[in-house]
């Protein structure tokens, strides 16, 4: 009893087996929400594919994962953070331009507004400017003074309101990057604040800063 | 229902009600093949841990979506992890490579050998993998466990895309005809 054609049933067969590219799986994800008899049929496959997962044995994730995850779910919850202080910083602004110009080649600006944040360690060891281009939604870096201890990364981080900080990438150990921000990012950067923290080679684990804040800036509006 | 379906069921039911303990246990419980499941598509740790995290939100808030009748608990955990990993890998990806219109493909009807075999035996998707050509059930396990594309695929077998998509097409028909008949 059903009312696809074969080639609906295959498309969600493809669907549940993961084939199809990006643009066409949603373009069926749309259907799924609206077509009740496909959206069963998709249910079959996955039910029916299921079993090929019995081929992958378990594996467990690492501590940090969970600990990530119910700071990000409870935010309320006490926790260990470096981050208890931060709250009153996107009032102490630094909004340094020259800083922009601190480390040989100047950073290009666009047309369009332009944001800026300049990050120095206490000791002026670290420096890290970012300067935001708001219409094209990047964000280039330049990043200067020590690099971080062997081992370690400096990880860029972006906080807005009282949400747990979001993780912009790990940063280069010197020179300048480009960055784009992902357009759900985008309209935090207008009121946010950077900030920089020493974590573990290749990043955070579980993409919640643990380590010690190195420096912190307002994005300012230049 | 087994005793872990059900322990697994317990806890999605928990979940919805916003049980945080329930919802640590359920992630004892399953994360380990979620994980594993991760890190078959995107063969990358840091990516999968992402999407993991990513999937325990996801089912945080969408815990009341499961419904019993539907799948299994641990089928449905498996999918939305799927689903979002895949989602993820193609992301990636995207414009590596999109798909033509598919070529259409004629229903065979049930194998009425193979009706007959499963209306005794109730065989599961193992059995009707040993129906398929061996190079055609590889592909098959390639692309659901290893999250292999199908240009990946094409690749990998030396034919044109739209050959490929249409060997795994009229495999995926034959799975279900042996299926459900």
């Amino acid at each position: 009893m059903t009312d696809l054609s074969t080639d609906d049933i295959a498309l969600a067969g493809e669907y549940a087996l993961g084939t199809l590219d990006h643009a066409t799986r949603g373009t069926v994800a749309a259907r799924i929400g609206r077509d009740a008899v496909f959206a069963a049929e998709v249910a079959l496959w996955e039910a029916r594919l299921d079993p090929l997962n019995d081929a992958l044995a378990p594996v467990a994730p690492p501590a940090a994962l969970w600990r990530g995850l119910e700071g990000r779910l409870f935010a309320e919850s006490p926790r260990p953070s470096p981050w208890r202080w931060i709250a009153a910083a996107g009032a102490l602004s630094t909004a340094m331009l020259a800083a922009v110009l601190w480390f040989g080649a100047p950073l290009a600006t666009g047309p369009g507004p332009m944001w800026v944040s300049d990050m120095v360690s206490e000791d002026g060891s670290v420096r890290l400017a970012a300067l935001y281009d708001e219409d094209r939604g990047e964000m280039r870096v330049s990043v200067g003074g020590e690099a971080p201890p062997e081992g370690r990364d400096f990880e860029l981080w972006l906080i807005a309101g009282e949400a747990a900080p979001i993780s912009l990438g790990v940063m280069p150990e010197a020179g300048q990057a480009a960055m784009p921000i992902p357009e759900d990012l985008r309209p935090l950067m207008l009121n946010a604040t950077l900030a920089i923290t020493d974590e573990p080679a290749g990043g955070a684990p579980g993409g919640v800063a643990t380590g010690p804040v190195v420096a912190l800036a307002a994005l300012r509006r230049i | 229902m087994s005793t872990q379906a059900a322990d697994l069921a317990d806890l999605l039911a928990r979940v919805a009600l916003r049980d945080r303990s329930a919802f640590k246990a359920l992630y004892e419980a399953a994360s380990p093949k979620l994980f594993a499941i991760c890190l078959s598509l995107l063969k990358d740790r840091r990516e999968a841990e992402d999407a993991l995290q990513e999937v325990f939100v996801k089912i945080w808030h969408g815990a009341d979506r499961f419904a019993p009748d539907l799948a299994s608990p641990a089928a449905w955990l498996n999918t939305v992890t799927r689903n979002h990993a895949i989602d993820r890998l193609r992301a990636l990806r995207s414009g590596s490579y999109t798909l033509d219109a598919a070529e259409q493909i004629a229903d065979p009807g049930p194998d009425p050998e193979a009706t007959a075999i499963t209306s005794s035996e109730g065989r599961r998707i193992e059995g009707c993998m040993e129906g398929l050509m061996p190079e055609r059930a590889e592909a098959v396990r390639l692309a659901y466990v290893e999250g292999e594309s199908y240009l990946e695929l094409s690749e990998r077998y030396s034919v044109p895309l739209n050959t490929m998509r249409s060997w795994l097409r009229r495999s995926l028909i034959q799975l279900r005809n042996c299926l459900s008949p």
